[in-house]
């Protein structure tokens, strides 16, 4: 058992720094090409914070089942705090312009406080927030979200005065971490990077003893408290570590916008970046699931973009543009369908793993049985 | 057997929305099925829009494209540009940063260098430094706040900024007489704040005395009870409140009165089609005594304005919003920007649009831009007011006060 482990290990980290390596040199080898530039970086740059925000969510809705509505609300935090520190670090005369080790270690030194903070808060909610259940945490931490995007609004050097527009938006573009198109290409291995750290994390978290706790308490928390299992330490701890990943893909948003504002982040949000969206994703992707989160975030990014912006969708019949007119339709019919036929979501519990995958996918094509996989998956995430 | 009829139900749900959404859609035909022919015919100068069209500002986006559309039929069908026909490709921003971003990208991608947008001051500030670095024309129609066209060389707009308009309501105050004003805002917004701010500023410099302050939480508040029974034993004669169409049409103005307070109601630009949001059935006088500062007026009976509003009538059945006229102005500007500069390269239109000394005669009045790129110009005053005799919702309409220039101002 312990050498399939450290099997396990040796083989992700190689492929975790293969496709890293990979994606380094596709980034220099395209650098020129604006296809590249305009359309490719910016998705990845979008699918990296959502992978990182649906992810750090399955933490806590997944594997503890509680019901958080107002993880955007930590993600907001996390945004705000990077792109004041850098703009602090500017004006402190740290660095000048926006290359140089200097700016690395700022960016990452951001990023974590952006992190760091957002776990602050998650302890400050979680403590009370916890000691509720299902519909009431769900109210909290959707009046949490609520909150913290009107006290952002509000504060006189952050709010929609602070970042969004003018000199300040201006400043942010030019020395601190709102990337235009030419410096998303430089810097996109820190999205990736991030990315991967992130959910290499999540995913050890999840494997250690605190995270067979968490998941102890997901499927009894009377039986676990009898165990001998502190509950309320693990569900604040799950909570306030889940935040702080949300905090860092605040910190990667705030690098992938030339200006920040809170609309972005609000309950009211068009787009697909709003705490419910979340939820959804991690519905989708399957509760219990980190790469189910990771597959169905880029799925729900692509879907959100290409209805959008895809040059496909103008050669669609003219009653079939006319729904895509409604994204918000299109996504309704996606998530029915998916539940109808998926009630756990398109991974379930199943977690996608290099050594075993291959193997299962063999043996599932030899028995030709659909429904056999979901209960290999079960033994698979149990192990 | 149950899963498929589900699926089954569904679909004819979405075909049916789908359906509904179908009027809108179709008056993007002509512009798509001329644009066709035009790129048949060879080279066109394509022009892209990004605004609101779904979401919660749907209504603007939707009115920057019918604009858009109908004067660029008109352009292509004097000859277009340059002898080139102009094809508008537009993009949904659903009025967040982000997907205006997208979109942005993605109109960039297709070789389009002059655009056109975004409807909100929020969205639009998500774009302009990468108008910047990627040397795009932006013009925005609408994104009143001030400092969206300070930073940056490529960004103009055809509308006027916040401060004006402040100043220019508080203006048309002082010349009711009035010297005890209430102002409500949300204190989170930029365009509601901002215009507040510059109204207490401009009420400051004529002596007119702000004795109440009151604010909600978010733009789309649906109760303002409290702040209007705050106006009310403040004993103000005008309150200054500053909300977009879908707040002011079905909840802000019903319930001030109800809350006892019935002195003038007085808004901005984002009043403009509250009236197609009021619910039928409540007290229509309620709305006698709301006025708002708007960037034109369609009952105008100058010529050009005529002609556009009687044009649109006829191709859409609707008066246009402040929205599709200001867009309109838009493709006017870049029109003669295109025709001075001989060419449609971004920096040369860029060039043409900066220089100060050209006057342009649009829609919403005639104005020059100021160095930064926002045009000097006056207002519309305009009031609802209620007709009796004709009753019910049919009795509601709009109609101009004033005008007030900017020299008036100054």
């Amino acid at each position: 058992m312990k050498k399939a482990v450290k099997r396990g290990y040796i083989v992700n980290t190689v492929v975790l720094a293969a496709v890293y390596a990979l994606c380094v040199v596709l980034a220099a080898a395209l650098e020129g090409n604006d296809n590249f530039k305009l359309t490719i970086v910016p998705s990845i740059w979008q699918c990296c914070y959502l992978i990182i925000l649906a992810a750090s969510l399955n933490l806590v809705l997944g594997f503890m089942g509680q019901l958080s509505l107002g993880h955007c609300g930590f993600m907001a935090i996390g945004a705000y705090t990077a792109a004041l520190m850098s703009l602090a670090f500017q004006r402190a005369g740290v660095y000048d312009e926006k290359s140089g080790a200097v700016f690395i270690l700022i960016m990452i030194a951001c990023a974590i406080c952006a992190g760091l903070l957002a776990a602050v808060f998650g302890v400050l909610l979680g403590i009370p927030a916890l000691r509720l259940k299902g519909d009431y945490l769900a109210i909290i931490t959707m009046g949490f979200g609520l909150i913290i995007v009107n006290v952002i609004n509000n504060l006189p050097f952050a709010g929609q005065n602070g970042l969004a527009e003018g000199t300040a938006a201006a400043s942010l573009y030019a020395t601190g971490l709102g990337f235009g198109s030419t410096a998303k290409v430089t810097y996109l291995w820190f999205a990736i990077a991030v990315t991967i750290l992130c959910v290499a994390l999540m995913f050890m978290y999840i494997r250690s003893k605190y995270g067979r706790a968490v998941r102890a308490i997901r499927d009894d928390e009377i039986a676990a408290s009898a165990s001998g299992i502190n509950t309320g330490y693990y569900k604040v701890l799950t909570f306030a570590f889940s935040a702080f990943f949300a905090g860092i893909a605040g910190a990667v948003y705030a690098c992938c916008n030339s200006s920040l504002s809170t609309s972005s982040f609000s309950f009211t949000n068009g787009s697909i970046l709003n705490s419910t969206f979340v939820v959804v994703m991690v519905v989708l992707g399957g509760m219990g699931s980190l790469t189910g989160s990771v597959v169905s975030a880029v799925i729900m990014f692509f879907l959100n973009y290409q209805i959008g912006n895809g040059s496909w969708v103008h050669s669609l019949p003219g009653f079939i543009q006319s729904i895509f007119a409604y994204p918000m339709l299109v996504y309704a019919l996606v998530l029915i369908v998916i539940i109808m036929f998926r009630p756990k979501g398109i991974f379930g519990t199943y977690e996608f793993s290099l050594l075993r995958t291959p193997g299962e996918l063999v043996r599932l094509l030899k028995r030709h049985g659909g429904g056999k996989k979901a209960a290999g998956g079960k033994e698979a995430a149990a192990q | 057997m149950k899963k498929v009829l589900a699926i089954l139900l569904a679909l004819c749900m979405v075909f049916a929305l789908a359906a509904c959404g179908e009027t809108g859609g179709e008056s993007e035909e002509p512009a798509s099925s001329d644009g066709g022919s035009a790129s048949s015919g060879g080279d066109t100068i394509k022009i892209g829009m990004i605004g609101p069209k779904t979401g919660q500002n749907a209504a603007y986006g939707s009115s920057m494209e019918e604009g858009l559309t109908m004067t660029i039929d008109q352009i292509n069908e004097a000859g277009g540009i340059l002898g080139l026909q102009v094809e508008l490709i537009s993009m949904d921003d659903r009025g967040d940063p982000n997907e205006a971003q997208n979109a942005f990208n993605s109109l960039i991608s297709q070789g389009v260098s002059l655009i056109i947008g975004s409807a909100t001051s929020g969205a639009t500030s998500a774009l302009t430094s990468l108008a910047n670095e990627e040397g795009v024309v932006l013009i925005s129609p609408s994104a009143t706040a001030d400092s969206i066209t300070t930073e940056d060389d490529y960004v103009f707009r055809a509308c006027f900024k916040d401060t004006l308009q402040g100043s220019i309501a508080a203006a048309y105050v002082e010349s009711l007489g009035i010297t005890r004003v209430g102002t409500i805002a949300c204190s989170a917004d930029t365009y509601s704040q901002g215009l507040v701010d510059a109204f207490t500023v401009a009420c400051d410099e004529r002596g007119i005395e702000v004795v109440a302050e009151e604010s909600t939480a978010t733009m789309n508040a649906q109760d303002f009870t409290n702040q209007f029974t705050a106006m009310a034993s403040a004993d103000v004669d005008l309150v200054y409140a500053i909300y977009y169409y879908d707040a002011v049409g079905p909840f802000l103005v019903t319930q001030a009165r109800a809350a006892g307070y019935d002195g003038i109601i007085m808004g901005a630009d984002g009043y403009d089609g509250s009236l197609d949001y009021v619910s039928e059935g409540v007290d229509y006088s309620a709305f006698n005594d709301v006025v708002y500062t708007n960037h034109y007026d369609a009952s105008d009976t100058s010529p050009v304005v005529q002609e556009y509003v009687t044009s649109y009538q006829e191709l859409y059945g609707t008066t246009p919003l402040c929205f599709a006229a200001l867009a309109s102005d838009c493709m006017m500007m870049l029109q003669m920007a295109i025709e001075t500069a001989g060419s449609t390269d971004a920096a040369s239109v860029r060039d043409a649009l900066a220089d100060t000394s050209v006057t342009y005669e649009g829609v919403t009045g005639t104005f020059n831009l100021d160095e930064t790129g926002t045009p000097v110009k006056g207002a519309a005053v305009i009031e609802f007011v209620y007709d009796e005799s004709v009753g019910g919702l049919d009795g509601l309409g709009t109609q101009l006060v004033t005008t007030i220039s900017s020299d008036e101002i100054a």
